[in-house]
């Protein structure tokens, strides 16, 4: 039952402010000047000056804009005063991060010498674009807003953001501070076109290159006006120039981050290129608050909270995921989380589906352990002083600016509502006033022969009367003593009307029974609408006021649930890395070393301080070294997967045909339950590819499955660079894109491997006579050299025989070696090629026939290759089998294989197919800790993974995934209570309403 | 056997691995194979045979030490440990060997699909929402190349199925041998295809992670349960109609029908949720047929049903990833395990991708490394599917009368640590080779030569 306070229109300006000033205009006045005093005494009010800083029965006197005193004294004369008894005052709040909607992106694309890239439009200044944007200033203003920085929101780089004033100026008296901060998001606006990037890690490099050739942009157009401008200047680029402050750390980058990996991003980003970052977050800071404690980089976040999972049925229950239920629960502590752990950080209203829903939810967040105090510093002081309006703005003092919230009730902590909002001295209502207050018990009659005598009960919060009709006369159709509860009861603000709705069954009716009514006081004069046609009139008096609060109070609802911190925040996360211990022995086990000691039975497993330190019979293990006894199990090196998708944000950036620029290793994911699973099934280390989209693919990056770390621990040390390419169907089926057949994938590397060539020799000869235009660093040409050094290593997916075998001989041409081919389903047919040429094989054991290309499978790839001398592996390409791979190992059983063979696929030949052999890949005194515990022979179907360690650390065993299973069960559990526990659902549910 | 001492390869090439350089030269110096074909059909069983000395695995009647099997015109006569072998009987030697009987996949699609990606050389959907007359054996392609390599992994029974729509079509059971469909097909309609309509249409979807854009949004939930329906309904009627001797006109659909109304033809429903599931059995019970659950992902949350109703499942995907994150990672390889704790009666298909029969027996045995006992695991591809599937009266299980369509291993076929080294079908004893072997041959020859270049 919502009742509808006098919620005002659009603007609605009650009193002006300070008069156009004479002297400091350059626009004349048209027509008869407007010029109120704009004296102001606000009497009477508790104001709350700042974070932690209350006045009762205090006096505001405004003129001309500013606050002139705040105190305890009376209204100065010739103030107009405005009597603010019973409310409350808190300074106008900032909003740190607005969008005003002021850069919809043109018809026809921007024009002029901007940027090659429609993604770049660092150019684009808020200040230059502001209109009129009065409807989205009312919004905010109703929640309490008066200054906000305009954030654009179009494209990577989004330009620059503009602090602005939330009144009824101007366009040109709106801008406080124009263009202080560059905005730069990671996701594209695809009303900008453009095909590049359009991966997670293509926007990573082009927003490096961009930074890169902002600089490089300077110097360019200053080494030519320095020569006397001797030759040819360099291209016009609006949004290089633009970005020149913030390249040189002189002006904040905003990053708008979606995720925790995109914040962890964003961070390493403005590390490497010295960039001063502020950080608008997204709702998931709980999740990151250990890396978040005490930084005081700006971080703007969103009160976006979740819905309740859907857990109405046992269906839908069965779907809920603990990740879902968690962020549910948790996602509103985000703001208290970050106050506890000292993070410096500002609320905006951003992100939120509609702006009606911030004031309520800044209650949800408080309710749920966010300081009052904070939550205002968090509005004000704290953005003031990032904003650099601290000397105006973000508390009530002498001489700042005034900007206020004058509110009935407790903003924080009621349903409170907002009366008016005042920005720089104009007051803008927002709330009218209730007339009446309806509440109470009526004694109501109707006027005629019917007879009808009632007592109408009105009660609960103003904002959401209840009530119902205790029907007081007997008649034919009159059931004396019944009460009917009302339907629904509102009241009117500015014509004092309430009306009811009920339902007439009781009363002997076929549906709605209406009434309204006029209170005048204590008198009631009402009129009915019934469901047989008759609208009879009452009257009625109040025998009995109501006694209760006006507004609804706000708490807690939820049950508390101690639901400690996991990592990642999902099934299975960790409450902590698995512990190193200073050494391990494993006892009596079947030892497949992968090595030169082949296998040994009955043998001993020694690690120590995460590294291999012997295989052998009875080996001595230092005291307090953590002893397994492995009778009757095996023993073999973690294993490698030398081909997988998952565990990244993004697989192919099929932008450009050729992109080695870019780097999976800047996406890496560490909420990836796959990563679980596959150190479950005794993966230990994989090579998480780019996609096959293209000829030259991305840079490709190694992981250890240590889950429970954040991406950038995930990533195995020292590991050496490798590079994806993409023959046969794939990299040729993009249409509209070159190439279209082999014969085309074949050139558009051999001319990229060329122009990389041409480049370092325009860098040569530059550093050599430092004339004309200095070079600028060009990510993508740099990964090519590499590649053509072979400090980038080719990782070829592809699948004929034909193709690979072109490849390799390009690459000879080219004097270098390609490390790998990868899929090679027809590598067979060249074995002794690739034998020749050092070429490894990354193939399936028994995958085939799903396309054309892949039509000439054989189980018996493997074989051949070995048999041929090729270094040789499998590989999953898919997440599922990655987790399962000694099964595939098993399968070359059947093809002549020895088991040690078989097992080499998946363990040591592919550590030395993608040339980690060093390091991984066996157990051999010196290589990392990496090792599974099977139940029995590896290969065997029957057999199952029982411990996996990685660096001598135990990520894996069956009691701890039985006893993670317990615990995810009881969360499950609790949080779905939790859920059907609130009424309605949603994330309201959070609140309790009385 | 242990994993260090495993048995060389009999007639294949010795290893790369430690060999000798006498052992090289002599292999690079052999001769090269010279076969002329890639797979030969072989004629029909033409003398009485009898295999000799081998461990039974009868499935039905419990495993028989040093037995003898008996077969004559492709059918079994006569399995046991001491048997007369009349006379004229062709004596084969299996002493160490171990026989099975030819495992069935229950779902799959060899010889109607070739190429995944190339849509000319699969028949598997046909248009429509309703094609319960079409059948599965009539597209079979007898020269595909998955024919041997399914039958190299021990898979000689399978149920070759359309899909598509709401009614896909009739499975057709084949044998895998013959010189065409027509010679392969057991049983043209051996089941009714029902996929049940999917509440939540992005449950499930894709493998690995890997979802593909979403598609137009199809008619709901409800309308599509109610169209199936309807379509049962109608065929109902005309059945009916017939039956009271109306002059109808001739419909193909529902003439397809009637024997799942008349003959209790098995109706295979594809569901994987559990309500998907409950709503499946509610449906067949009012419709009064005999239904097969095929999917069946959450099975278990659907366990007690099941067994009150007796309804039998087969599985698709014991390989498959984990519907839900907090399932556990072996949620798929532990559900024959917990169905059969809990008295469910269930198949193990091929189900990891329609060109992969070949994996069945894989698909069973990771089973059993999850806690299903081998003996269930084995039954899981013979005999229950053949239950389920009305093929037990001809295959599922080594016992006079049943077709000699067995296995001779040196091991579980449902292990890769043993060895699939003969098989027969309907008493014909098979050519093994498959285009994989002959890959392995004829570029195992190309090495030798290079090698020979190489040193000569």
């Amino acid at each position: 039952m919502k009742a509808i306070l006098g919620t005002m229109g659009l603007v609605a300006v009650l009193a002006t402010g300070a008069g156009a000033q004479q002297a400091t205009r350059t626009q004349p006045v048209e027509g008869m000047r407007d010029n109120g005093t704009g004296f102001h005494a606000l009497v009477g009010a508790r104001v709350v000056t700042g974070p932690g800083q209350v006045m009762d029965d205090a006096t505001i006197v405004i003129r001309d804009g500013l606050i002139q005193e705040v105190g305890g004294g009376d209204a100065p004369a010739g103030a107009r005063v405005w009597d603010l008894e019973g409310l409350t005052v808190y300074p106008g709040f900032i909003d740190a991060h607005a969008d005003l909607g002021m850069d919809d992106v043109p018809e026809g694309g921007d024009v002029g010498p901007t940027h090659w890239n429609p993604q770049v439009r660092a150019w684009f200044s808020t200040t230059r674009n502001l209109q009129d944007d009065a409807g989205r200033r009312a919004a905010l203003r109703s929640q309490g807003f008066g200054a906000a920085l305009a954030v654009p929101s179009q494209g990577i780089f989004r330009g620059t953001a503009s602090l602005v004033t939330l009144g009824d100026e101007g366009v040109r008296d709106r801008v406080l501070r124009p263009d202080i901060a560059q905005a730069i998001g990671f996701q594209r606006s695809f009303e900008l076109g453009g095909s590049y990037p359009n991966s997670a890690m293509g926007t990573i490099s082009l927003m490096k290159q961009t930074f890169m050739d902002a600089d490089w942009y300077e110097r360019a157009w200053g080494a030519y006006e320095a020569s006397g401008r001797a030759f040819l200047p360099p291209e016009t680029s609006e949004a290089l120039a633009a970005l020149e402050d913030a390249t040189d750390g002189d002006q904040p980058v905003i990053f708008e981050t979606g995720s925790e990996e995109e914040y962890l991003r964003a961070h390493s980003l403005a590390s490497e290129f010295g960039l001063d970052a502020w950080y608008r977050g997204n709702g998931l800071e709980y999740r990151l608050i250990d890396v978040l404690r005490g930084r005081t980089e700006p971080l703007i976040v969103p009160l976006d909270f979740p819905d309740a999972p859907d857990v109405g049925h046992p269906g839908a229950a069965l779907d809920a995921s603990l990740a879902d239920l968690r962020h549910w629960y948790l996602a509103p502590t985000s703001p208290a989380q970050l106050s506890d752990a000292g993070v410096s950080f500002a609320i905006t209203t951003d992100g939120l589906s509609s702006l009606n829903e911030f004031l309520p939810n800044l209650r949800v967040a408080v309710a749920r352990g966010l300081e009052a105090d904070d939550a205002l510093a968090a509005l004000t002081t704290t953005p003031a002083s990032w904003l650099g309006i601290d000397r105006t703005h973000g508390t009530i003092a002498e001489g700042k600016v005034a900007n206020l919230i004058v509110s009935e009730g407790d903003l924080f902590a009621e349903e409170a509502t907002v009366r008016d909002v005042w920005v720089q001295g104009r007051v803008y209502g927002v709330t009218r006033p209730a007339q009446i207050d309806p509440r109470g018990s009526w004694e109501i009659a109707s006027d005629d022969e019917w007879g009808f005598q009632a007592v109408l009960v009105l009660e609960g919060p103003l904002n959401r009367l209840r009530g119902y009709l205790d029907i007081a006369s007997t008649g034919p159709d009159l059931p004396g003593g019944a009460r009917i509860d009302l339907e629904s009861a509102t009241a009117v603000a500015e014509t004092g009307r309430i009306d009811v709705r009920f339902n007439g069954e009781v009363l002997g009716y076929q549906g709605m029974a209406l009434l309204s009514g006029s209170v005048r006081g204590d008198d009631f004069f009402g009129w009915t609408s019934l469901p047989n046609g008759a609208d009879p009139s009452f009257r009625g008096i109040r025998s009995e006021p109501f006694e209760g609060p006006a507004r609804g109070t706000v708490a807690m609802d939820v049950p508390e649930i101690d639901l400690p911190f996991i990592r990642p925040m999902m099934d299975y996360g960790r409450t902590s890395i698995p512990e190193q211990p200073a050494a391990v022995v494993v006892r009596n086990a079947t030892v497949w070393t992968q090595g030169a000691q082949g296998i040994i039975e009955g043998a001993d497993l020694l690690v120590r301080a995460g590294t291999v330190e012997a295989v052998g019979m009875d080996l001595d293990a230092p005291g307090g070294a953590v002893e397994i006894d492995a009778s009757g199990k095996h023993v073999t090196p973690g294993m490698i997967d030398p081909h997988i998708h998952s565990g990244v944000s993004a697989v192919n950036e099929s932008g450009f045909a050729i992109v080695p620029e870019v780097r999976m290793g800047d996406v890496v994911t560490h909420n990836n339950i796959w990563m679980y699973r596959q150190a479950a099934g005794g993966l230990t280390t994989a090579h998480i590819k780019h996609g096959s989209a293209n000829p030259i693919g991305g840079e490709n990056v190694f992981v250890k499955m240590r889950w429970g770390l954040l991406p950038e621990d995930l990533k195995l040390e020292n590991a050496p660079r490798t590079v994806k390419f993409a023959l046969g169907e794939n990299p040729k089926r993009r249409q509209g894109r070159y190439p279209d057949t082999r014969m085309g994938v074949q050139e558009i590397i051999r001319d990229h491997f060329m122009a990389a060539r041409d480049y370092e020799r325009e860098w040569q000869q530059w550093e050599e006579n430092q004339e004309g235009l200095p070079p600028r660093r060009d990510l993508r040409m740099e990964a090519i050299l590499d590649i053509l050094n072979q400090e980038l290593l080719i990782s070829s997916h592809g699948y004929r025989a034909d193709e690979f075998l072109a490849l390799v001989r390009l690459a000879e041409e080219f004097g270098f070696r390609v490390q790998t081919l990868q899929h090679g389903v027809e590598a067979y047919k060249i074995a002794p090629e690739l034998a020749a040429s050092g070429v490894a094989a990354v193939v399936w054991s028994d995958w085939g026939a799903f396309k054309m290309e892949a039509y000439d499978a054989t189980v018996y790839n493997a074989r051949i290759l070995i048999e041929a001398g090729v270094v040789t592996s499998l590989h999953s390409d898919n997440s599922q089998i990655a987790s399962r791979m000694n099964w595939e190992a098993g399968k070359l059983l059947r093809t002549g294989l020895t088991p040690e063979q078989a097992l080499s696929t998946v363990t040591n030949q592919a550590a030395e197919a993608v040339a980690i052999h060093d390091q991984v890949g066996s157990l051999e005194a010196g290589k990392d800790g990496d090792f599974v515990i099977w139940s029995g022979n590896p290969l065997s179907q029957f057999s199952r993974a029982e411990q996996t360690w990685i660096d001598g650390r135990r990520y894996f065993s069956l009691e701890e995934d039985a006893a993670m299973r317990d615990r995810i069960e009881q969360e499950r559990t609790q949080l779905i209570q939790a859920i059907l526990s609130v009424e309605n659902g949603g994330q309201n549910a959070q609140m309790e309403r009385n | 056997m242990t994993t260090t001492e495993r048995r060389a390869r009999k007639g294949t090439w010795a290893r790369a691995g430690g060999t000798a350089c006498a052992a090289l030269a002599l292999w690079l110096l052999a001769p090269a194979a010279t076969r002329a074909q890639v797979r030969m059909t072989v004629p029909p069983q033409a003398e009485p045979m009898a295999l000799q000395g081998a461990t039974i695995h009868t499935v039905t009647s419990g495993v028989i030490e040093n037995g003898v099997i008996l077969f004559e015109n492709g059918v079994i006569t006569a399995v046991g440990a001491d048997l007369d072998i009349p006379e004229g009987t062709r004596v084969v030697d299996a002493t160490g060997k171990h026989i099975y009987p030819g495992l069935i996949d229950a779902y799959s699609t060899v010889g109607i699909a070739e190429i995944g990606a190339v849509g000319v050389s699969n028949d598997i959907n046909e248009l429509g929402d309703f094609n319960p007359n079409v059948r599965a054996d009539v597209a079979v392609n007898a020269e595909s190349r998955h024919i041997g390599t399914t039958r190299s992994a021990g898979v000689l029974t399978t149920l070759t199925t359309p899909d598509g729509g709401l009614v896909s079509g009739m499975s057709s059971a084949m044998a895998l041998e013959g010189w065409s469909w027509e010679e392969m097909s057991m049983q043209s309609a051996a089941a009714l295809n029902v996929n049940w309509p999917n509440p939540n249409p992005r449950r499930f979807g894709g493998f690995g992670g890997f979802g593909f854009g979403q598609q137009e949004d199809p008619p709901s939930y409800e309308e599509q349960v109610q169209q199936l329906k309807s379509f049962f309904a109608e065929a109902r009627a005309y059945r009916d109609a017939v039956a009271a001797g109306e002059e109808v006109r001739s419909d193909s659909r529902y003439l397809a029908m009637m024997p799942v109304f008349d003959e209790g033809l098995p109706v295979v429903v594809a569901a994987d949720g559990a309500a998907q599931i409950n709503d499946a059995v509610t449906w067949a019970q009012e419709e009064n047929l005999r239904i097969v659950i095929r999917g069946g992902r959450d099975a278990i949350h659907v366990a007690d049903r099941l067994v009150a109703e007796d309804i039998p499942v087969i599985l698709t995907s014991t390989m498959a990833a984990p519907g839900r994150d907090y399932e556990g990672y072996d949620g798929a390889y532990s559900m024959p395990a917990r169905l059969h704790a809990a008295g469910v009666r269930f198949a193990i298909s091929g189900g990891s991708g329609s060109l992969y029969s070949n994996r069945l027996p894989f698909e069973a045995g990771v089973a059993v490394a999850f806690g299903l006992p081998e003996d269930e695991a084995l039954r899981a591809v013979t005999i229950n599917p053949a239950q389920f599937l009305g093929l037990d009266d001809r295959v599922g299980s080594l016992e006079p009368g049943k077709q000699a369509t067995f296995l001779i291993t040196t091991g579980t076929p449902l292990d890769m640590t043993s060895d699939i080294e003969q098989a027969y079908i309907q008493g014909r004893e098979l050519d093994m080779n498959d285009i994989q072997k002959h890959f392995f041959e004829k570029y195992m020859e190309k090495v030798r030569q290079y090698m020979r270049r190489v040193i000569m």
